[in-house]
């Protein structure tokens, strides 16, 4: 899959705070105003993880999570406050420039490109701005809009193209100067159907072909689950989990058990149970059940469990059965950030 | 190597908008043209109205062409000084600037590039401006090719420094665009009026005229190309002897250094206050 493996991009107790200043600052709330108002808002806040060689990272969370902050920090566009950025050994701060011909950036897409340019006249323009000239340039462009899927449309200009090729023709820009790191602000966003399976396809085509490092931050989690090789949660500028995507997905299933009943159970009794993390009920076809959240650590889990079972024997429930449920990454998504939210 | 790879990129960038968009070009200098010929007759057919100010202003084609030339030069400091100011604002919304900002030759060999280019088109259809304008008015140019290249390149960069500098707060403070509007203004009125007897109203009024950039470029374009290389008092000064020359090569080198550390320094700031590449 890769030529090399070891750590890429390594992000070290990371902090940015930003500092916004309202003059005329009307509260809201209590409708009071302030001439001046200062306030800091913490953007990041001691972020750590690493990106391996060839590995496709993504970073989720919600609007104002401190996504796009990071990969910004990482591109050298965000100086952090704290803490250390390096891609490939270089720190982002001393090394810019060198880093610049390492990473590639899709940041908005659409906005990338110039647009009475057509895309091979971008890719020259972006190609020489990083460094990339002559035959070089030439095959280099046509074989990124041959695999993106644009040969047809090279010489179109760019204000006629759609939303979709306009984002796959930023992501050729990204990769015209053959970065080591693809960052991927969004890919998705406002994409239709096919044109976000399609990007997707085409990272995961060029992560396993050409061993490219991608950092992916998207709301999209179907993209994620299906596109990510692991996964950073980040809330509130923290990170707050941060593993494979199966792992993830399997911590998670292996903590909530459905229990079919015979009538809509007592959520205040069963979370009274030693062990029990949340309680909620569903109607399903077959009638009511207890959607039970379980301590993680196996032992206390197991312990929860039967003491959930006898809990409901003593309430003279009619267990129907009793099942695993399978996770997805948006339920893990919600539980990680629900509760700061 | 960088300077010369992104220009390339900028070159070539530039000729395609200027053939893709032909008639737009065309017609960009046909109204600059037209405006300044109306402007010109204007002033030289209706010399009875205006008062005798007027009269001996644009009475006379020689003062005709001085106001012309004042005129293009100062369309050139506006559209260079714009280059940083509009036109970072410009890339900025369309998101091109994000792009510069993770270029490896960094901003300021971008811009530099950028702002060269715009120079040279600028001085091609300038050039061609003052041409048609001149024999329409009637007026003579006198042309010294060696002294007006190296006119011409002075004056691109003192005009580059102080590009540099209003790049750089907008840059940070975003939002500035009526103050720039209003500075380019008075760059632009600066090369009309700039002329060798201001230097000879006292010393605080020469002080000021040298501190300022495009006033000396300004005096010294006028002197090659209006006055032959003559002073006021009809003596012949080449422009290389002319004291204005020093004050020029001055203001030169201190607008550059002040422009560039200014530009990088705002970049950084920016950098550190989350807002560069973005508007």
């Amino acid at each position: 899959m890769t030529e090399s493996s070891g750590t890429l991009i390594e992000l070290s107790r990371l902090n940015k705070t930003f500092t916004l200043r309202n003059f005329f600052y009307k509260d809201e709330e209590t409708g009071k105003r302030q001439f001046y108002r200062k306030r800091l808002v913490k953007a990041v806040q001691n972020i750590n993880f690493t990106i391996d060689r060839g590995e496709i990272f993504g970073l989720l969370g919600p609007n104002g999570a401190g996504k796009t902050t990071t990969v910004k920090m990482l591109s050298g566009l965000v100086k952090p406050d704290e803490g250390m950025v390096s891609v490939d050994g270089l720190d982002v701060e001393r090394h810019r420039q060198k880093v610049l011909r390492k990473v590639g950036v899709v940041l908005e897409g659409t906005r990338t490109s110039i647009w009475p340019l057509t895309p091979m006249e971008n890719l020259a323009y972006y190609g020489n701005l990083k460094n990339v000239k002559g035959s070089v340039l030439s095959e280099r462009s046509n074989r990124l809009l041959d695999f993106i899927g644009l040969q047809d449309k090279k010489h179109v200009e760019v204000r006629h193209l759609s939303r979709g090729q306009k984002q796959k023709l930023a992501i050729c820009i990204a990769l015209i100067g053959d970065p080591q790191v693809l960052l991927l602000d969004e890919p998705t966003t406002g994409l239709d159907v096919q044109s976000a399976r399609a990007i997707k396809d085409k990272i995961i085509e060029m992560t396993r072909e050409y061993g490219k490092s991608v950092l992916v931050t998207t709301h999209d989690m179907h993209v994620a689950q299906e596109l990510c090789d692991r996964i950073g949660i980040i809330d509130k500028g923290q990170l707050v989990a941060c593993k494979p995507t199966q792992e993830l997905l399997g911590n998670f299933s292996d903590q909530v058990y459905v229990f079919q009943l015979d009538r809509e159970p007592d959520i205040a009794a069963l979370e009274q149970v030693p062990g029990v993390l949340t309680v909620t009920t569903e109607l399903t076809s077959e009638g009511p059940t207890a959607v039970i959240n379980l301590e993680p650590e196996p032992a206390a889990r197991s312990r929860a469990l039967y003491a959930v079972m006898e809990a409901l024997s003593k309430g003279n429930y009619e267990l129907r059965s009793i099942a695993q449920r399978q996770q997805n990454l948006e339920s893990v998504f919600l539980q990680l950030t629900t509760s700061t939210m | 190597m960088s300077f010369l790879l992104v220009m390339k990129a900028e070159i070539v960038r530039t000729l395609i908008i200027m053939r893709r968009y032909w008639l737009r070009t065309i017609m960009g200098m046909i109204m600059g043209y037209g405006m300044l010929i109306v402007l010109i007759l204007g002033f030289m057919l209706s010399q009875e109205e205006l008062t005798n100010t007027m009269n001996d202003r644009f009475g006379d084609p020689e003062a005709a062409t001085n106001f012309v030339l004042g005129f293009i030069i100062g369309m050139f400091a506006f559209g260079i000084v714009g280059m940083f100011t509009q036109g970072l604002q410009g890339m900025a919304v369309s998101g091109v600037l994000e792009q510069l900002c993770l270029s490896p030759h960094g901003l300021v060999t971008n811009f530099l590039a950028r702002s060269t280019v715009a120079a040279i088109t600028t001085c091609f259809s300038s050039s061609l401006m003052v041409w048609m304008v001149t024999m329409t008015v009637g007026g003579t140019l006198f042309f010294n090719g060696p002294a007006l290249a190296m006119l011409l390149i002075l004056t691109f960069i003192n005009l580059l420094g102080f590009g540099f500098m209003m790049g750089g707060l907008i840059l940070v403070f975003k939002q500035v665009g009526q103050v720039a509007i209003l500075i380019r203004m008075g760059l632009f009125a600066l090369a009309i009026f700039a002329k060798e007897e201001l230097l000879e109203q006292g010393w605080a009024m020469a002080t000021l005229v040298h501190a300022l950039p495009i006033a000396d470029a300004a005096i010294l374009l006028k002197h090659v190309l209006i006055k032959n290389q003559r002073l006021v008092d009809g003596n012949y000064v080449p422009v290389y002897q002319h004291p204005s020359l020093f004050f020029l090569l001055l203001s030169c080198a201190v607008w550059t250094t002040l422009g560039i550390t200014c530009f990088k320094m705002m970049e950084n700031w920016s950098r550190a206050k989350g807002t560069l590449g973005t508007y």
